[in-house]
């Protein structure tokens, strides 16, 4: 197995008496494509910018390609792109000035490929960016952070202002990015529905940490909705273990639970005498139950 | 060493107004360098390479801004040897600025003592004397670049009190330092290499540990603790807060304290403080560059046209410009009277400090749709003309007559400038004068 792109062991992030995140545990390996989902002010910013090193840790330690991310190496740093959240263009420069710019600090520019996007995506290069929508500078700030060809892509709300077209084809860029099996990428989006097409791994931040971390179809397994049938007595009386939220109506009842296993299913038939059906849920169902 | 040429060149050439200017600098540069080895010489003739010297100067006066978003941006801490090579590029800049007033200098000198070149063949010690000369003026332009870049980057990027206060604070040592060094004559290659040497190595290793240094602050920062350069004004009209012109008293305190410490260091010709606080004023007025696009919220949640909005910001503006200007006149007849300063340059000061203050404040009121051509030469030919004045009254006797016309000028410059704000205004899109998104993500 190959090493893993991001490491961090018990990393932790307060401002003040604030905790952001805390003893957060994890790996990204080669070819992972992690969706990091996660409520206004969950510390999704925090955790990448962590993950690259723009902001020490409070507690534990993070490394990206085996490195301190604090303390990464000119050579690794040219394995790394990444998109902030507010792009970081120069108003004054064309275009094409603000890729010549950023290429010029890599050894391996593939202006071929930037080429090529340009024309796909509609960003004229001798355009000012200050006269670029918002959308067009998101595009920009894209481009310039998959130019180098990164090994580890790392995206804070990528596709915010894109318009369906142009997400449809930053999310074709991206699988083809990751199709080779080298790469990783790790993006955070409130787009519920681009995380599930994409990413092959979630992660869901809550009160400061991992509410869960793996792959989608793990999560779709574990937390479904239970329909359950029964006496209206039994269904009040009835505790069940991981539950996220309830509704009962008479002799029918559903409830949503967070570790579910068959085992549940015919436990629950066996003790109660109940009829349970299992009902998976959408990524923005699941993200809604573990938030309530 | 690609990206560091990439960078440098993209300081000199980013604008077509850079662009100009860069060239322009250099072509005036060249043909004062065939003006001064090929006709005879008078003082006039310097204007050429003055000119030069400035426009290439202020043709990359894009480098702060750049540098300063670069820096301040995640980009350049994953741009592989990022802020190393931004640093070189910054460096390289200063000397590319300070290359044409060192080279310049030794032709104008032998011109001007005997025009013959043929002297500094017969003469040794006087080829040692320009060579050394040549060694001083560039190395002291170097100082005097980086001081003047350093100025522009606070002022530019820092666009609150903070900025406003160090730039003023570089902008004093400017003044003061340099000019008493071309007054004295006290300048050498090695010590200006010493200064050099020791300014870079602070500022270098400081900007090169700057996001750690940043990194370990964010974690020492107790909570609640209102920091220089936030507003933590609450209280006061609504147009004034969301405006920014709510409290005047700290862009005061940041004018007092330069104030303070030039009088400390010496500062004592009439001529340098009425150019120092002309700057100022200038600078004071300077702060209604950010109007325009923080009267979008005044204007959705009042119900005043645009021309109604035009005059509440005036108002606003003047509240609080006013106070400021106040001070500096206070300031002006104060020292005035305590080291006795010529009734003439009072008297032509005074206006001049208000013509200041009134022309920068139209100025930046005109900035509807970001800072434009039309603004940029406005704003560098007001400047030009306010640091005029003090340089003809430093004159034993100067010419009160050509003041009273410059100053004239710049009264009528200024109705015409309020005509043209009021008229852009009436206009105004805020589509084409969107908050700096620096300032947006710094807030956010």
């Amino acid at each position: 197995m190959s090493d893993p792109a991001v490491q961090a062991s018990h990393l932790g992030k307060a401002f003040g008496t604030r905790q952001v995140l805390d003893d957060l545990s994890f790996e990204v390996a080669p070819g992972d494509v992690i969706g990091v989902l996660g409520k206004n002010g969950a510390g999704k910013t925090t955790l990448l910018e962590l993950m690259l090193g723009f902001t020490p840790p409070t507690a534990g330690t993070v490394s990206v390609f085996g490195q301190a991310s604090q303390q990464l190496s000119a050579g690794n740093k040219a394995r790394v792109g990444f998109v902030p959240q507010q792009d970081e263009l120069i108003d004054q420069l064309s275009v094409a000035d603000q890729l010549k710019v950023i290429a010029s600090f890599y050894p391996h520019w593939d202006g071929e490929f930037i080429d090529r996007l340009c024309g796909e995506w509609g960003v004229n290069p001798a355009a000012r960016i200050k006269s670029l929508s918002v959308g067009e500078r998101q595009k920009l700030s894209i481009l310039l952070a998959f130019g180098h060809r990164p090994e580890l892509l790392v995206l804070d709300e990528p596709v915010a202002s894109l318009d369906p077209m142009a997400r449809r084809q930053f999310l074709e860029q991206l699988v083809e990015a990751s199709m080779d099996g080298n790469s990783s990428v790790i993006f955070s989006s409130h787009i519920v529905s681009d995380i599930e097409r994409l990413a092959n791994r979630i992660w869901i931040l809550k009160d400061a940490r991992l509410a869960w971390q793996g792959d989608l179809d793990s999560l779709k397994e574990c937390v479904v909705r239970l329909h359950i049938r029964g006496g209206a007595e039994t269904l009040e009386a009835m505790a069940i273990s991981g539950e996220l939220s309830r509704r009962r109506d008479g002799d029918f009842m559903t409830v949503v639970v967070r570790d579910f296993t068959p085992a549940m299913q015919a436990d629950l038939r066996g003790r109660h005498g109940v009829d349970v059906e299992v009902e998976s849920l959408g990524l923005e169902e699941i993200f809604l139950e573990l938030h309530r | 060493m690609r990206a560091i040429a990439r960078l440098v060149y993209s300081y000199f050439t980013s604008t077509p107004l850079t662009r100009a200017l860069s060239v322009g600098g250099l072509v005036l540069c060249a043909a004062s360098l065939l003006v001064l080895t090929s006709l005879p010489q008078s003082e006039h003739m310097l204007a050429v390479a003055y000119a030069g010297l400035l426009a290439f100067f202020l043709g990359s006066a894009f480098m702060p801004l750049m540098v300063g978003k670069l820096s301040r941006g995640h980009a350049a801490r994953l741009l592989p040897h990022g802020r190393v090579k931004l640093l070189v590029s910054m460096m390289l800049t200063v000397a590319l600025v300070a290359l044409p007033a060192g080279l310049l200098t030794p032709f104008a000198y032998v011109a001007g003592v005997s025009g013959k070149w043929s002297d500094l063949q017969r003469n040794p010690q006087l080829l040692d004397f320009t060579i050394n000369l040549g060694w001083v003026i560039f190395t002291s332009s170097c100082i005097l670049a980086g001081w003047l870049y350093l100025a522009m980057y606070f002022i530019t990027s820092q666009r609150n009190v903070a900025g406003f206060a160090k730039g003023l604070l570089v902008v004093v040592i400017i003044i003061v330092v340099p000019t008493r060094e071309v007054n004295d004559l006290s300048a050498t290659t090695s010590s200006n290499l010493l200064k050099l040497a020791v300014a870079w190595l602070v500022f270098g290793g400081l900007y090169l540990v700057w996001p750690r240094l940043k990194g370990a602050m964010a974690n020492w920062r107790i909570p609640g603790l209102p920091f220089f350069g936030a507003s933590s004004r609450t209280s006061g009209r609504e147009v004034d807060l969301i405006l920014g012109t709510a409290n005047p008293w700290v862009y005061i305190a940041a004018q007092v304290v330069p104030v303070f410490i030039a009088t400390f260091t010496g500062l004592a010709s009439a001529a340098i403080w009425l150019y120092f606080l002309a700057i100022m004023s200038a600078v004071t007025g300077a702060v209604s560059g950010q109007a325009a696009e923080r009267s979008r919220a005044l204007w959705l949640r009042s119900g005043w046209s645009r021309a109604e909005l035009f005059a509440q910001v005036e108002k606003s503006f003047w509240r609080h410009n006013s106070f400021m200007l106040g001070v500096l006149l206070l300031l002006m007849v104060g020292m005035g009277s305590y080291s006795g300063f010529p009734t003439s340059l009072l008297a032509a000061g005074l206006p001049l400090l208000i013509l200041g203050t009134v022309l920068s404040t139209y100025l930046g009121l005109m900035i509807t749709r970001g800072l434009g051509w039309t603004e940029s030469l406005l704003g560098i030919s007001i400047m030009l003309a306010l640091m005029a004045v003090p340089l003809l009254l430093q004159a034993q006797n100067p010419n009160l007559v050509l003041v009273a016309a410059i100053e004239f000028k710049l009264l009528l410059l200024s109705l015409v400038l309020r005509i043209w704000a009021r008229r852009r205004w009436t206009h105004i899109d805020w589509t084409q004068c969107r908050p700096s998104r620096v300032a947006s993500a710094r807030n956010a």
